[in-house]
């Protein structure tokens, strides 16, 4: 198995599927890997976050779901020190990304909605330098041992990139992610153009990180995929979570009472 | 493996920027062959002048030991002179091969014996020259373009600059990036030329000198494609943007700058020099014997002494004609001279603008191969003739018998001259 040194946090309580109406009900954890709290942010006029507040402890996955122009790649990018909050605060791991960027992203494995790679590399190879790059180098043994368990067939690990599916792509990219044992994952939108085997097995493997006590914020259009993963749900509208469910028991969530309810605000469910 | 290997093997496994490098030090290879190619042909000619010229001398020597008369001797000698290639020559052969580097001269006038050429050499500057000056001024900034204009917009266009601006230390990526395609680049285009310039045997600082002077040719180009992608185009924008920016820095806007400084210092042909100087040498065969030597005598008073002319013809007037020949256009010699170094001048000034011009201008005056070193070289065959004049006049002037020993005391271009 893969050495996992990130720190092991405690699951989060499987609070009631009574969901937490409006923004201002969801209270800041400070031992949250993410915190953020009142934020605001606008590019020049336009508010994309107006008091966005949510976090997320280590061994927890909560998705985030809303329309486009709703403010889900803009908290990714708040997240990633791209962009700095006009208000509020943003913390990963304790750390501003604003201010330390370099600090917040060391503590950050992010996968972007097209998981593109080097084509002209292999999959170890890929790998292997995407580690190098984040500053966690790591042997050939490794290496493989994780491509194995993000599901990657052995064929594949020396192949180019050139012929790989989104999928395929995804699981190199976990298999960096676990590697670098970092506390926090970032997914934009991970299961968009994924065939539903490979949506199921992407699930299967965001489980494994979450077990292995990794807090993971997914942004995504996709409720069915969210559903059958994350353990919370928020709903993003105009730049601030309208409504926030949590997972119960073995149903975990009633899907069709939120596609019901959500219909209307764009998501693809 | 560190992250610098990570980066070359990156580059290096990309077909576009492999062949693109293989290139560069293909053209680079090949200029400096051709360079050395041309030097060593300069050379050979340079070194088998000894053997024709004592070829030459042994055709006359023969008649001139009958005759005893050192006018004869004076006429029909030629006597070489030549400017030997610098060692960095082969690197930029500048205008060793418009001007000559081989001239033969007699005692006769001069400035006719050093313009003819003019009359014909322009023409091989027409398709100029391949050697290395000509790689790095302009081909390599088309190789740089080639591996910068998507250094960051081609991860973007790729779908990887999110996630490669989400590591850690993302911002110090572009820079190893950068840094790796420049050493790349440099030593495809300078190895080669080191190579040459070992067997040239140039010396260290000189070699020391071209490496830095094309580190930073490069690294303005590379800043230009920096400047160039912070406008945020996509890679096609960003070629065509540079692609254009070179149209203009290496070829429109010195092509106008060479046209606008031949209009502001107009400068006449050296061959209108050879004919005003033959005019007036022929001329002189209308005007009195006696006049043509009081003008003489006038400026070269200490063959003052000299016996009368006799009925029959004197060499020491034929000469003396040819010497009033080159002092009547002395003028002109001078403010053509002065017209190209003026030019140079403004040109070299330029150079502080435009680097493709600089480079060029810094690479043949290393090389000696510029205006500078072609006038160094007519300095020194002027007073290499004039040693040759006086020589033969000692003769003529005083009709002292010159024999076939007596060529063995005429002075050799490259002894010391006369201060």
């Amino acid at each position: 198995m893969v050495a996992i040194r990130a720190a092991r946090m405690p699951r989060p309580p499987r609070f009631g599927a009574t969901p937490l109406m409006m923004q201002e009900t969801a209270m800041p954890n400070p031992n949250s890997e993410i915190l953020i709290d009142a934020v605001q942010l606008s590019y020049g006029s336009h508010h994309v976050l107006n008091g966005l507040s949510l976090n997320v402890a280590g061994g927890e996955v909560y998705a985030l779901l809303g329309g486009n122009g709703a403010g889900k790649s803009t908290t990714l990018s708040a997240l990633l020190g791209f962009v700095r909050a006009d208000a509020g605060r943003v913390a990963v791991g304790g750390i501003d990304p604003a201010r330390d960027p370099d600090g917040a992203r060391r503590r950050i494995a992010y996968l972007p909605e097209n998981v593109a790679l080097y084509e002209h590399l292999s999959a170890v190879e890929n790998a292997d330098y995407l580690l190098a790059l984040s500053g966690t180098p790591r042997a050939r043994a490794a290496i493989v041992e994780a491509l194995a368990a993000a599901g990657l067939q052995e064929r594949a690990y020396d192949q180019r990139l050139a012929g790989f599916s989104k999928g395929m792509r995804q699981k190199v990219a976990i298999a960096v992610a676990l590697l670098r044992e970092v506390p926090v994952l970032l997914l934009d939108e991970p299961t968009s153009g994924l065939d539903p085997r490979a949506t199921s097995d992407f699930n299967t493997l965001l489980h494994a990180v979450r077990d292995r006590g990794t807090a993971v914020l997914m942004v995504t259009h996709d409720l069915l995929s969210a559903a059958d993963v994350a353990d919370r749900i928020g709903f993003l509208e105009g730049g601030r979570i309208v409504e926030e469910v949590t997972a119960e028991g073995p149903a975990r969530f009633d899907v069709r009472g939120l596609r019901d309810r959500f219909a209307g605000r764009a998501l693809a469910a | 493996m560190t992250l610098w290997r990570h980066e070359t093997r990156l580059l290096l496994r990309s077909r576009l920027a492999l062949a693109a490098l293989i290139l560069m030090a293909l053209l680079s290879a090949a200029a400096v062959a051709a360079g050395m190619a041309e030097v060593a042909r300069q050379h050979a000619a340079i070194d088998a002048v000894a053997a024709a010229q004592a070829e030459d001398i042994g055709a006359v020597a023969d008649y001139v030991d009958r005759t005893k008369d050192a006018g004869s001797a004076a006429y029909y000698s030629f006597h070489p002179t030549w400017d030997s290639p610098a060692p960095l020559a082969f690197a930029a052969i500048g205008m060793r091969d418009v001007a000559p580097y081989i001239l033969r001269v007699r005692a006769l006038g001069l400035e006719a014996q050093i313009y003819d050429g003019d009359t014909f050499n322009p023409e091989l500057a027409l398709p100029g020259r391949f050697d290395f000056s000509f790689v790095l001024v302009f081909l390599a900034p088309l190789f740089a373009i080639a591996l910068f204009h998507d250094l960051k917009s081609g991860e973007r266009e790729a779908g990887r600059a999110r996630m490669l601006d989400a590591m850690p230390g993302g911002r110090r990526l572009w820079f190893r990036r950068a840094m790796v395609r420049f050493a790349l680049l440099l030593g495809a285009l300078i190895v080669p030329f080191l190579v040459g310039a070992i067997l040239s045997g140039v010396g260290v600082g000189a070699m020391l000198l071209i490496v830095i002077v094309a580190a930073l040719y490069l690294l303005f180009w590379i800043g230009l494609a920096a400047l160039v992608a912070r406008l945020g185009h996509g890679s096609t924008a960003n070629a065509a943007t540079l692609a254009g920016l070179w149209l203009m820095l290496v070829l429109v806007i010195p092509t106008f700058a060479n046209v606008a400084i031949n209009r502001a210092v107009p400068v006449g042909q050296g061959s209108e020099i050879a004919l005003a100087q033959r005019e007036r040498v022929h001329a002189a065969w209308e005007i009195p014997r006696e006049e043509t030597m009081r003008r003489f005598y006038a400026s070269h008073p200490q063959w003052a002494d000299s016996p009368p002319l006799p009925q029959a013809f004197h060499y020491k007037w034929y000469f003396a004609f040819h010497q009033l020949g080159d002092e009547s256009v002395a003028d002109r010699v001078r403010a053509y001279r002065q017209g190209l170094e003026r030019r140079a001048a403004i040109a070299n000034s330029l150079g502080w603008v435009l680097p493709s011009v600089g480079v060029q201008a810094l690479l043949t005056r290393l090389a000696r191969t510029d205006l500078a070193a072609q006038l160094a070289y007519q300095d020194r065959i002027r007073a290499f003739h004039r040693d040759l004049r006086e020589f033969y006049y000692g003769y003529m002037f005083r009709d002292r018998p010159f024999a076939k020993a007596d060529f063995a005391h005429a002075p050799r271009f490259g002894a010391p001259l006369t201060p």
